[in-house]
């Protein structure tokens, strides 16, 4: 399966807040919004616009405490929520280094972006990337999203926000000013989850960390499995 | 136990290195691996409703693009029930480009706003005003109307004042009528209107009631394809979220155009499209703008050839009258430098572009006369980069750079401007900024011209006067109308005779209700802006007590109905069909249909019916086909059946509706074409940089410096800038009653006053501080009420001497639930306008929106 991830370049965004309110119109959630809700929202500040969305991350914090399994990350892109699933503990709001999901007190649930994971199957562009009025949003498979990032960065001498942060996210932010100076939150690198981003890591290197990550992905397996035997009982 | 598998760490090394390599290659992120969701399972993945249609609609009353696009329909999951869910671009539109803004979203909900008017209304309590409890008896809409006519047939025409924009229904009523006819919604095109009309089309002519559609405008900016721009103010933060513009900027930004911003606020438009940026004094543009027109004569650097064959600069000006020459029948005259004579302009092969005075022989008199071009040199050699400098704080030497940047960009090359930029009524000297722009373009050779200004294209929406011509002419309009325009020859004269769309007076309104008593009944055509979206309302409010008979016609009951004795339920703009000419971007003939999405759901009447009502038992032989007043016999009002017949592309509106509502005509823009046909002089048409109408009127004829009306004094030191949230459309519940953008709002902090952090500490002020904003009583002498408001410190105000307010907030209407009470007021810092002291700074007699100062002091 291919995998996804969102462009902004915020040179082009005006702050018209359009992609805000085209994703509220899109999963109708109107009434958190009005409590301050927002999926996806844009804040004017003095140095800049701060878009405040979920970033996506390779390795999402988010997913990895969720003790309910609410949360997961596709292997396309976005970091899924099941509301079923979610008792409200409210473990993402305080693990999440981009301050992203939102928690509604009256419904016991989190407001997150879901980048729009059910247009994908349509052949759809997320609905605020559809909408944007200047085209400050792009949307495409991740590789070639990140290399235009990286271009646009150098031609234009912007930042960028995204690739380093917590180990890389599928959300890539090109600023003219700091990011943090404009209000992303400064969210500290993890330097194995580059590696993915194609950042000059030598062949032993990624042999070492696949070994590493079927490590993982063994133990995963095994505890799924121990689970399901539970489940089972 | 698993059997031990021996490997060697050669092998290991092999193994591993080339899966490392291979997930490498395929830039599989390294996290969990196993999906926990089938493509597809995962809540997130459905669609959170069922799409039943699209129905193709045109924005209308939210920017002056008016976006095309289709409105999404579906089952909606909370109620189960069929409703308008979202839009959809249209990417086939050349003004939209597929794209839509938050504004039109806001469109969509509103339809469903709780507090819509579904019901008409009638007082019983005669005492008026925002704290009286109205009394509303609800009617049925039928009775309403019926009772109001029999009440408006009880006043002579000049004492009905129609409050509305001039649409073909309003403007056959007032002028059937003959009541006077004002608005506010137009007069903040006003002033380029005016200046537009004076300069560049003459109306009427060809296309002049087409002008009204997006915003009494008569042209185009080609963004795409421009090089160079220089925005007065353009950058407003209302413009941040107008997607009809919005794409063409962006496109023009990726195409590499070059724009330099003047504005004391700091915008994201400016941040993100500006190539440089000056933080000028308010009011003072048009010092920079005179010091440019300067620099590129003095430089040589204009387009002789567009001046020489396309405008006025080599016409012969009367020294001593100061009116053009012109031959008997009526063509412009030039100074023949071969045959040392004048000659008709377009006959005259080597014309004299300055120098003179030249002695001329007119009808046997002998008169000294000199070209356009000299005399605008002669108006402009004091306005140096120097001198504007010293006035606008913005360095000479940019604006020598900018100047002749500017010039030699052109005919790709242009300074835009619409409405309530610095250009447009804000300043007392707005209307010279707007000549001497429409000067520079003109000196650029971009009016008419791709990647310049484009004028309005041949086709045409024809208006009801079109389609049944009056069988007799109509009544005079009031000899003495309650806005005042009859002391506005220059303006009143382009209404009366040449398009009765023109925008109106409407600054003086409050102030003509409030000072006089001849006016009896007002009629409000409210686009649902509310009374108090306007100047001043204070003074409206005051007057509306004595009039005996108050009517407005709104989608919502508004802070305006608390002092009318009937409000009339009318539908929302999604719930009546359309069909627009595209004409935000005219470089193409473009006609594009709209469908309603829903019936009215409650007893609304539309406004081409209620005025029709209105016609027929007020003035019947202009609103029936022979005069009789026979109701049989009603005049047609089908203008997009006759549009599209006539274009020969639908046999009527419906069958154009099936076919897909949408036609353009691609053929390449024609440089130049339509200059010929709708300006000034004949046979061909030329662009007026000289004005003979101001003379008459004691003003100058081309642009000179006037400083501000309004000054700074003591404590009085806020320059006050007016601007609107992107979500915001003046006072429009449609979006200022909806509870997401009243968020959207506050997190933005566009519910408070913005201020300089420096000049907020010199103050004493913090973040979140409430204070007092308030008028020197010498230019607010009557009924004046200061404003409380929250103050946002911000680098965004560059300056320290203004202060920027956000307009449409501060509804009082208590039905409004969401608008109610929210924010303060802007309006009602600006005082209404003596038409004696507007006459003697403005002939177009616009409002001067921003020439204001106020203090601001902290409420403890």
């Amino acid at each position: 399966m291919k995998e996804y991830a969102i462009l902004l370049d915020e040179t082009y965004c005006t702050g018209c807040n359009s992609c805000a309110y085209r994703c509220i119109q899109e999963f109708r959630y109107h009434d958190q919004a009005a409590k301050g809700l927002f999926r996806t929202f844009v804040q004017i500040n003095d140095d800049g616009l701060y878009q405040k969305r979920c970033m996506h991350c390779l390795d999402p914090d988010c997913v990895a405490n969720c003790p309910m399994k609410a949360l997961t990350k596709s292997e396309y892109g976005p970091v899924l929520y099941n509301a079923t699933l979610c008792v409200g503990c409210q473990t993402c709001v305080k693990m999440c280094k981009f301050h992203i999901p939102q928690y509604d007190a009256d419904t016991r649930k989190i407001v997150k972006c879901s980048m729009c994971a059910h247009r994908g199957s349509e052949g759809k562009m997320p609905a605020c990337v559809e909408v944007c009025p200047t085209g400050a949003l792009e949307f495409g498979e991740y590789s070639e999203i990140l290399e235009k990032a990286k271009n646009v960065a150098a031609r234009n001498n912007l930042k960028i926000y995204g690739m380093k942060e917590n180990g890389g996210t599928h959300l890539f932010v090109l600023a003219k000013n700091e990011p943090v100076q404009i209000g992303y939150p400064e969210v500290p690198a993890k330097d194995t989850k580059t590696a993915s981003t194609g950042n000059g890591f030598t062949v032993p290197v990624m042999a070492a960390m696949a070994v590493g990550g079927f490590k993982k992905f063994s133990d995963r397996r095994a505890q799924i499995e121990a689970e399901e035997k539970d489940s089972k009982k | 136990m698993g059997k031990k598998i021996e490997v060697s760490r050669r092998r290991f090394l092999q193994v591993a290195g080339a899966t490392g390599a291979a997930l490498a290659g395929s830039a599989f992120p390294f996290r969990n691996l196993k999906p926990a969701w089938a493509f597809g399972d995962h809540p997130q993945e459905q669609l959170p409703y069922r799409i039943t249609k699209k129905i193709p609609q045109v924005c209308a009353r939210a920017c002056e693009a008016d976006c095309a696009y289709n409105v999404v329909v579906g089952v909606d999951p909370a109620t189960g029930v069929e409703r308008a869910i979202t839009l959809e671009g249209r990417p086939e539109d050349p003004v939209s480009n597929g794209k839509f803004c938050i504004k039109g979203m806001g469109f969509v909900d509103s339809m469903y706003d709780p507090d819509r008017l579904m019901v008409s209304l009638k007082r019983t309590n005669k005492n008026k005003g925002t704290d009286e409890d109205p009394g509303w008896v609800t009617m049925k809409t039928d009775d309403a109307v019926h009772e109001i006519i029999e009440g408006l047939k009880k006043f002579k025409p000049e004492e009905i004042l129609m409050c509305s924009p001039g649409d073909p229904y309003t403007n056959r009523l007032c002028q059937s009528i003959g009541c006077t006819r004002a608005d506010q919604r137009t007069e903040c095109f006003g002033t380029h209107y005016y200046i537009n009309c004076l300069t560049v089309t003459n109306p009427p002519n060809k296309v002049y009631s087409s002008c009204y559609t997006p915003s009494h405008h008569v042209c185009g900016y080609d963004y795409d394809n421009s090089k160079y721009q220089v925005w007065f103010g353009f950058d407003s933060f209302s413009k941040c979220g107008k997607a009809g513009m919005l794409n063409h900027w962006a496109t023009g930004k990726r195409n590499g155009c070059k724009i330099v911003m003047f504005n004391p606020v700091k915008t994201p438009l400016m941040e993100g499209y500006a190539s440089e940026y000056y933080a000028i004094k308010p009011g003072t543009d048009l010092a920079v703008a005179l010091a440019m027109i300067n620099v590129i004569l003095k430089a040589g650097k204009y387009n002789a050839s567009f001046i020489d064959k396309y405008s006025d600069a080599i016409a012969l000006v009367d020294d001593k009258t100061k009116a053009g020459l012109k031959t008997e029948d009526g063509r412009f005259l030039s100074w023949c430098t071969k045959h040392n004579k004048a000659e008709a302009i377009d006959e005259c092969d080597a014309p004299a572009l300055d120098g003179g005075p030249f002695k001329v022989s007119i009808g046997g008199k002998q008169v000294s006369a000199t070209p356009v071009m000299q005399i605008l040199k002669e108006v402009v050699k004091t306005y140096t980069p120097e001198w504007a400098a010293k006035i606008s704080e913005v360095p000479a030497k940019a604006i020598e750079k900018i100047a002749l940047e500017f010039a030699a960009a052109g005919p790709y090359a242009m300074v835009p401007t619409y409405k309530r930029d610095a250009a447009g009524p804000n300043y007392a000297n707005s209307w010279r900024l707007r000549h001497a722009i429409n000067i520079l373009n003109t000196l650029s050779g971009s009016i008419d011209h791709e990647g310049g200004i484009l004028l309005l294209h041949d086709v045409k929406m024809p208006w009801i006067d079109e389609l049944s011509p009056p069988v007799v002419p109509y009544p005079e309009q009031p000899a003495h109308p309650v806005d005042y325009r009859n002391q506005f020859p220059v303006t009143d004269n382009i209404y009366r005779r040449k398009d009765f769309s023109a925008p109106g007076h409407y600054g003086m309104v409050g102030w003509g209700l409030y000072k006089t008593n001849h006016t009896k009944a007002v009629f409000f055509r409210n686009p649902h802006r509310g009374l108090f979206s306007m100047i001043q309302s204070q003074m409206l409010e005051k007057s509306l007590d004595k009039i005996e008979l108050v009517v407005d016609w709104n989608l919502y009951l508004d802070d305006l109905g608390y002092f009318c004795d009937y409000v009339i339920a009318a539908p929302h703009q999604f719930e009546g069909g359309k069909m627009d000419l595209r004409l935000y971007y005219p470089k193409y003939p473009c006609i594009v249909g709209g469908s309603a999405v829903q019936k009215p759901t409650g007893d609304q009447i539309g406004w081409g019916g209620f005025a029709a009502k209105i016609g027929l038992a007020l003035a019947p032989k202009y609103w029936t086909t022979d005069g009789s007043g026979n109701p049989e016999k009603k005049i047609p009002t089908n203008m997009g059946d006759v549009a599209v017949k006539k274009m020969g592309i639908a046999e009527d509106a419906a069958d154009f509706m099936k076919k897909g509502g949408f036609w353009i005509d691609k053929t390449p823009y024609q440089n130049y074409k339509q200059i010929k046909e709708l300006s000034y002089g004949r046979p061909n048409g030329r662009v007026r940089m000289y004005i003979d109408e101001f003379v008459e009127v004691d003003h100058s004829p081309l642009p000179i410096w006037a400083p501000r009306w309004h000054e700074s004094k003591g404590e009085y030191k806020f320059s006050l800038l007016v601007t609107r949230a992107p979500w915001h459309m003046h006072a429009d519940p449609n979006f200022i009653n909806n509870a997401v953008l009243k968020e959207v709002t506050i997190r933005n902090h566009m519910d408070a006053v913005w201020m300089n952090p420096e000049a907020g500490a010199a103050l004493g002020l913090k973040e979140g501080d409430m204070v007092m904003l308030e008028n020197d009583p010498k230019y607010m002498k009557d009924l004046p009420r200061p404003q409380k408001a929250k103050i946002h410190l911000t680098k965004r105000i560059d300056r320290k001497d203004c202060v920027l307010l956000f307009h449409g907030i501060g509804h009082r209407a208590k039905n409004l639930k969401v608008a109610a009470n929210f924010g303060y007021r802007d309006g009602d810092l600006i005082p209404q306008k003596n038409p004696a002291i507007a006459k003697k700074h403005d002939p177009t007699g616009m409002g001067w929106v921003e020439d204001v100062f106020v203090s601001i002091k902290k409420i403890s």
